[in-house]
């Protein structure tokens, strides 16, 4: 394979291209469901092909392949070519590349339980043991909707500026929807995932059954002890789960460069954020956010990203300030700097475009007991379910899923769909206190089109946010 | 590939297989992707694959191949065999459909002149021309051409073929930060192809929307814009699968038979609709498709199922295979009576949304979701428009339905990024929709 893919650079060389880029990937797994009890299907994952990426008079063209022949590579390099000459002439200046230091590497991630060992009914009763544990609490769970997923992917990428980079990372992970129904009432943890880069010792090590359980019994608790959650202006603790969605949504997405460029308008929407706001205040001192591809086990892991850059942790915000965007080589060039190594795509038939990988608010120095011990009146929010967030970045909602009223320093009773509607700078500039431990959660990140959901982490430490209108439904 | 496909039935019943269905597609799709009026990058695809699925005494399983090789055939039925071996059946399965069946020829479905065409960056140009005539100053979209080939074998008789084009188009205009407008047009046939009507749409409401206010926030009557409701609807159409009904993602679960929408709304899904983006002539398992009417004058008459799930519910398929999920292929709101004039001036005080995106629920069981506007969005009052930004619908689906208080006379037929499911759908305007805002 590494023989084709240096042939599909020099072909696109030979053709006149002045930038090339192959990149083969592979991947082959099992994913298994299972529905109230039944098992579903099983589905086998064996795909594998080919993209060109190329650069042609300043235009820039793609194509790719599942039929890995030189024959049909050159085809596709045909393509790739013929259709970036073509774009170049609707364009009004030349995309450029910023120079990088470029590498020959070969990475993988070992697992220690290898789960291509292992058999279908054995991943199967992974599933078993979240439906056993989950009836054995006695809470009622009429829709138990429960998935397993396991894949390797190899990749090879070779560019025309010297990269050669050949990876091998296995990812793992397990998701739910629960459907709690009691006292005539209805509450429900939806698509709840547990994931990592690794072998099958990490999902039975992180024993999703008890994240389960956890969330039904509190479910349970919901309907029979929760309250109106207050409103008006109140303090409110989000747990690392919270921070987590709330920076991938309102700090990850605004920085990525391509979104500020304007690449995206038509569907992941611009960002709010402008090339010149670097520097500039966005939230309190307690506030930092990084992005770190290199997080060993992590669902977002890379040490190289999808162009050949090698990545490392890029500080979004440092005590409040907005420091770096993430950038792939086109956009690193038009900022004048180097990428940050954010390029990626889902498979070979995507083109790498610029992404998170696994963002996290950093840790601060307050205990759990420090965050709540001087709340008169408050809530904590440990998970959430609804969210969403305008196509620049700035207004957005969480509502707690689990939550609880804090009350002169204490946690009491739950209360129910606690919401959070707020502006991306009024969230940041609230955060007085940041927790000391951080937690990561698992997220698929939609973006581009045709969609590239990738695998991301989201979390951080709890934070306290002073002064906040909650409302509730 | 019809080779391709008998080859692998042939040995799929040789190594002890059940019911397999063997759908072969080749699939050429070229799109052009273009932001501040140029072109960002154009692509090409060409893909050729089996989709597989296979049972065994009740195990179910699918796989891809995309390397067809006699051998790599071979070797994905063994591994398929072997790992189903252990596994514990499904109980609630029922079986594939009883073939073989005739098919009819769908209009507008397929257009050479579609296949045959060199170089669709005139299009491109086109579209960003109108919003900027119109006053844009920045354009952003896709375009992209579809050519799908379709070869359906399966173990009980079906033999089938459907070939299939497209083009499409979706454009956004930008004037300033928060002054924008969205236009779509997808189609069937390149003589019915319109990017300049996407394009003047969307320059048409970043126009309108200059300068906007604060909205605000309460119970307000809402016009939505056909592009807006049909994100809404494309989220409906996955919750009427049976399939996402067990899974305990849709707000249909145990409503059959009740009413859960206005009467004047009548809900169907078109599989045979001639120019529609997601007709095919068959679904999964080789049953023609067909009209399917899942809501009636307001009354919940049917989830979309296929002959599994219709035998385990004592019913016949809809022809809505997806083997192991049912899923819509064009989902129809019926259109009223109202000229979009009758419908603005119906609303003494409210509000007309053009576009929305980021729908998401609190609880899908419930229905209970929210979803951001975003492009132009106006306060009406008597008749006159008063741009607004800043607010999101926040309500319950099925009080939606129930809130529907008129329709428009015409049809839009939406597919793009937000809108997967193609959805038909009028202007539709419903009573006291929950608007909230960011108040810090």
């Amino acid at each position: 394979m590494h023989e084709l893919v240096e042939f599909a650079v020099e072909k696109a060389l030979e053709l006149g291209a002045s930038y090339a880029e192959a990149r083969f990937e592979e991947k082959n797994g099992t994913s298994l469901a299972m529905k109230n009890g039944n098992p579903e299907g099983l589905e086998i994952l064996a795909d594998r092909g080919m993209g060109i990426r190329v650069l042609v008079d300043g235009g820039m063209g793609f194509a790719s392949t599942n039929v890995l022949t030189k024959e049909s590579v050159s085809e596709a390099v045909k393509k790739a070519v013929k259709l970036a000459r073509a774009a170049s002439k609707v364009r009004n200046e030349p995309i450029r590349f910023s120079d990088e230091d470029f590498h020959e590497v070969y990475y993988e991630v070992k697992m220690r339980k290898d789960f291509r060992d292992v058999s279908p009914e054995e991943k199967m009763e992974l599933l078993r043991k979240v439906e056993e544990e989950v009836n054995a609490t006695g809470v009622n769970v009429p829709m138990r909707y429960l998935g397993y997923s396991d894949q390797v992917w190899h990749k090879i990428i070779s560019n025309s500026d010297g990269a050669f980079i050949e990876s091998v990372i296995p990812r793992v992970s397990v998701m739910y929807n629960l459907v709690v129904f009691e006292n005539g009432q209805m509450e429900q943890a939806p698509f709840v995932q547990r994931a990592f880069s690794g072998g099958l010792e990490l999902i039975e090590k992180d024993e999703p059954w008890n994240w389960a359980v956890k969330d039904v019994q509190a479910l349970k608790k919901l309907i029979y002890e929760g309250q109106k959650a207050p409103e008006g202006k109140v303090d409110l603790v989000i747990s690392p789960e919270v921070a987590g969605i709330a920076v991938h949504e309102s700090v990850g997405h605004p920085y990525e460069s391509d979104r500020i460029f304007g690449r995206e308008a038509a569907q992941a929407g611009e960002s709010f954020v402008k090339p010149d706001m670097l520097g500039e205040r966005i939230g309190s001192e307690a506030v930092t956010v990084i992005e770190d591809p290199t997080l060993p086990n992590s669902w977002g892991f890379y040490l190289y990203d999808d162009e050949g850059v090698k990545a490392r942790p890029r500080y979004l915000i440092k005590d409040g300030i907005i420091t770096e965007f993430l950038t792939n080589r086109e956009y690193a060039y038009k900022l004048g700097q180097r990428s940050n190594a954010a390029a990626r795509a889902i498979n070979y038939n995507r083109e790498p475009i610029v992404r998170m990988a696994n963002t996290y608010l950093a840790p601060g120095d307050y205990s759990f007991e420090e965050l709540i011990e001087d709340i008169k009146l408050g809530v904590y929010m440990v998970s959430f379910n609804e969210w969403n967030i305008d196509d620049r970045r700035y207004q957005q909602r969480y509502i707690g899923r689990e939550a609880y009223l804090i009350e002169n320093g204490e946690i009491k009773h739950p209360v129910k769909r606690p919401i959070l509607e707020i502006t991306t700078r009024a969230l940041w500039s609230s955060v007085d206190a940041v927790g000391t431990d951080v937690e990561m959660f698992p997220g698929t990140c939609g973006k581009g089109e045709p969609g590239q959901g990738v695998p991301v982490w989201m979390g951080g430490a709890h934070a306290r946010l002073r002064d906040i209108p909650l409302r509730r439904p | 590939m019809f080779d391709v496909n008998e080859f692998i039935l042939k040995k799929a019943k040789e190594l002890g297989f059940g019911d397999v269905v063997v759908l072969g597609y080749e699939m050429d799709r070229r799109q052009v992707r273009f932001a501040n009026n140029e072109i960002t990058v154009a692509k090409n695809w060409h893909e050729r694959k089996v989709e597989l699925f296979v049972e065994l005494e009740k195990r179910v399983a699918g796989t891809s191949i995309t390397e067809l090789s006699e051998e790599n055939i071979e070797r994905t039925l063994k591994t398929l065999l072997s790992n189903m071996k252990g596994m514990a059946p499904k109980e609630d399965y029922y079986g594939i459909a009883e073939g073989p069946f005739q098919y009819r020829d769908i209009p507008e479905t397929f257009d050479k002149a579609i296949v045959e065409l060199d170089e669709p960056n005139e299009y491109v140009e086109r579209a960003i021309n109108a919003a900027l005539e119109e006053g844009a100053k920045r354009v952003a979209g896709v375009l992209y051409t579809d050519h799908n080939r379709l070869y359906l074998t399966t173990s009980n008789g079906v033999e089938a073929f459907d070939e299939g084009s497209g083009i499409e188009i979706s454009v956004r205009a930008f004037i300033g930060d928060l002054e924008s407008g969205h236009g779509t047009n997808s189609v069937r046939v390149l003589k019915k192809f319109d990017p300049e009507s996407a394009g003047r749409k969307a320059g048409e409401i970043a126009k309108m929307a200059q300068n906007p206010e604060q909205g605000p926030e309460g119970k307000f009557d809402v016009i939505f814009d056909p592009l807006a409701f049909a994100n809404l609807l494309s989220y409906m159409s996955f919750m009427t699968s049976a399939y996402a009904a067990e899974a305990g993602f849709s707000f249909l679960v145990n409503k059959l038979g009740q009413k859960v929408a206005n009467e004047i709304v009548t809900i169907k899904d078109v599989g045979n609709m001639p120019n529609g983006y997601g007709t095919r002539k068959f679904d999964d398992e080789g049953v023609p498709t067909r009209e399917t009417t899942i809501i009636e004058n307001g009354t919940f008459k049917t989830f979309l199922l296929n002959t599994s799930m219709a035998k385990k519910y004592g019913t016949e398929t809809t022809a809505n295979a997806g083997l192991i999920m049912p899923h819509a292929w064009n989902i129809v709101l019926e259109p009223g009576d109202y000229s979009r004039e009758e419908l603005f001036s119906e609303v003494k005080r409210g509000i007309y949304i053009t576009n929305v995106w980021y729908t998401r629920f609190q609880n899908y069981v419930a229905g209970d979701f929210s979803t951001i506007p975003r492009d132009g969005i106006f306060l009406v009052e008597n008749g006159e428009l008063r741009q607004i930004r800043n607010i999101r619908v926040s309500d319950n689906f099925q009080r939606i339905l129930e809130g529907i208080k008129a329709l428009g006379k015409e049809s839009y037929h939406i597919h793009w990024w937000e809108v997967s499911t193609p959805v038909s759908t009028p202007y539709v305007l419903v009573e006291d929709v929950g608007i909230t805002r960011a108040t810090k």
